[in-house]
């Protein structure tokens, strides 16, 4: 999917996300934010900032209370849940702390999963799991499932998976919390090797060092956006 | 269709992917669809078997019997019966029997208190007997002309008797009846619709007159053949044919009739045994709720990625129904290859025909299809309702 032209990829218009009906608790309140194709960003906050809720809400798992999202240009809210499932599989790319690998699948099959329902043969969902497994470096593991795997294997294994698709959008949620230091130093290089110019990358962590890896970083607090700035190359 | 393909595929991998489980949740249509192929498939044998072996008997013979006659002990019909009954245009043959009362039969001397408090019946019949019974005899000849004119003593007994008293076929052999020695001529074999005869001891009208003071030789019950297909009216007209208005009772029987109303109570123990087998259809269905309910549950990781890679909630529900679908035809095979086996070993045993309907594996397969799927319903609308925001513990 090739994003549109000058338009946000991404955009939240004053979008307010509140919880309980007689005690009303707001985890984002009155958020904005454009992102734009090409953004390799982090979401940073401590916990209870409202991350997670800003994460499911980017990844169009949740919908807002109130305020608008907008997906290269279409209101997601306005989409059922046929068209909002049509859209995360379509323009978002989804990478997990804990990896969720499919058990019994192995790694080529999980990956093959993000390509079911798309009408495509079954040798190109075969042709491309593989070269997006190639591409994380495990061309050689794709018949090994996640109970065979290190834990850094599984999440680029779950990397693939997320850009088998070839997203918009790739969203990563604390993508180094459950590996080691040189694990996590080998995702993070990979996820510096996906970034291109029609594609945005969003990383949510508390880790200052992840962070670091983006060129914009939103700070958030109170489910508000505090900060958000954009580091130039040193 | 490429879609349902897919979706086909994925389901049956996730059954794959778990055996133990499946085979589990499996058992439940399996037992159903087997009890159900085993009771309806064995009574249909049984049935069968009976309706075989009713061509074979004819169900053209008629038995009528003297039912009541005021004053006397053994109701008894004129002595022209046989004629009388011979005037119906549709009798082929008659053969009459008289059974006589007070004469003990005493094979064992010293076995005569046993005879005397369960006599065996002695019965004067004529020279047609066999033929109209269309039956043979097991060794020896029956009673002949010569055995009745000259007053030989000479006795036929049927099979079950030869066996209670262990004669031999071709065995030289005399008999205690009513303290006159009667020499064993022949052994009648068994006569499967009355088996009343097969512990009977026979002799002619003119010994049983001679020795027994049976003067009127008036005879008690006749077997009459019609001819093929007039069975019923014959059977309806003969009492009348017979008695002709006079004080004597008459009741007329198709003794096949007997074996199709046994072949009826069959019937009840066949809905039984059916009942039986949907009933562990059902418990199998609610046993396949809950393994897929909690099965729902441990996996709703699964549900909640699946979700996240585009799976809309209908796909994820139709992935639950047809692994649902995939345990009713794994179980409704299984069920049908154990049901046909079990027919197998059960008829084998019996020594019946098998006669299977064709029509009842299909059934049984579509029942625990039907069934399986109805039990995936509720397992499929949690699946397709469980949020992924609350499966993957975002942050």
């Amino acid at each position: 999917m090739s994003p549109v032209q000058g338009q946000p990829l991404l955009e939240l218009d004053r979008v307010s996300r509140a919880y309980g009906e007689e005690v009303v608790v707001y985890a984002l309140r009155e958020v904005s934010l454009a992102i734009r194709a090409g953004d390799f960003m982090a979401i940073i906050g401590p916990s209870g900032s409202g991350k997670s809720t800003m994460l499911g809400l980017l990844g169009v798992l949740d919908l807002p209370s109130d305020g608008v999202i907008r997906i290269d240009g279409v209101d997601v809210g306005g989409l059922d849940d046929a068209g909002r499932s049509k859209m995360r599989g379509e323009s978002i790319g989804f990478v997990f702390q804990q990896f969720h690998l499919i058990p019994h699948l192995s790694a080529q099959g999980n990956v093959e999963t993000a390509l079911l329902y798309r009408n495509l043969s079954r040798k190109e969902r075969t042709d491309r799991a593989r070269a997006a497994l190639e591409r994380v470096g495990l061309g050689a593991r794709t018949d090994h499932r996640p109970v065979q795997m290190s834990g850094g294997e599984q999440q680029r294994v779950a990397i693939a998976r997320a850009i088998v698709t070839d997203p918009l959008l790739v969203l990563a949620d604390e993508p180094t919390g459950a590996l080691d230091t040189t694990n996590a130093a080998k995702v993070m290089e990979i996820f510096e090797s996906l970034r291109s110019p029609e594609r945005a990358i969003v990383m949510v962590t508390h880790d200052l060092a992840v962070a670091d890896h983006a060129e914009r970083r939103v700070s958030m607090l109170d489910g508000r956006i505090v900060a958000d700035d954009i580091r130039l190359p040193a | 269709m490429s879609r349902y393909r897919e979706l086909l595929g994925v389901a049956f991998a996730g059954l794959a992917a778990r055996k133990s489980r499946t085979l589990l949740i499996m058992l439940g249509p399996t037992l159903g669809v087997a009890a159900i192929i085993a009771a309806v498939g064995l009574t249909d044998s049984a049935k069968g078997d009976l309706k075989l072996k009713l061509r074979e008997l004819g169900t053209d013979l008629i038995v009528a019997e003297a039912s009541s006659s005021f004053g006397t002990d053994t109701p008894k019909m004129p002595t022209d019966a046989v004629p009388r009954a011979l005037s119906v245009p549709t009798v082929d043959r008659v053969a009459a029997v008289s059974e006589l009362s007070g004469v003990v039969v005493t094979p064992y001397a010293e076995a005569i208190g046993v005879y005397e408090t369960v006599p065996i019946p002695v019965l004067a019949a004529d020279a047609q007997l066999p033929s109209v019974l269309d039956v043979t005899m097991l060794s020896g000849r029956w009673l002949n002309d010569f055995d009745q004119q000259e007053l030989v003593r000479s006795a036929v007994i049927g099979e079950g008797l030869a066996d209670e008293i262990d004669v031999l076929a071709g065995e030289s052999r005399s008999i205690d009846v009513g303290g006159k020695a009667y020499t064993v001529v022949g052994i009648l074999e068994q006569v499967e619709l009355d088996p009343s005869l097969n512990n009977a001891v026979f002799i002619t009208f003119g010994s049983a007159e001679a020795d027994f003071n049976d003067e009127d030789q008036e005879p008690n019950k006749l077997y009459v053949r019609a001819d093929p297909g007039t069975e019923r009216d014959t059977s309806s007209i003969l009492p009348i044919a017979i008695t002709l208005g006079g004080s004597t009772e008459v009741a007329a029987k198709i003794p096949t009739d007997l074996l199709e109303a046994q072949s009826e109570t069959d019937t009840t123990l066949q809905f039984i045994v059916a009942g039986m087998g949907l009933l562990a259809l059902v418990v199998g269905a609610v046993g396949i709720a809950n393994v897929m309910s909690i099965s729902v549950i441990q996996r709703s990781s699964e549900i909640g990625i699946r979700r996240a890679l585009g799976h809309s909630r209908s796909t994820v529900g139709l992935q639950f129904l047809l692994e649902a679908l995939g345990v009713g035809i794994l179980g409704g095979l299984l069920g049908v290859v154990v049901g046909l086996a079990a027919m197998w070993v059960g008829t084998n045993l019996a020594d019946w025909v098998f006669v299977l309907q064709p029509w009842l594996p299909w059934a049984g397969l579509l029942g625990a299809i039907i069934v399986s799927m109805l039990a995936g319903i509720v397992p499929a609308l949690k699946a397709a309702r469980l949020e992924p925001l609350e499966t993957l513990r975002l942050g």
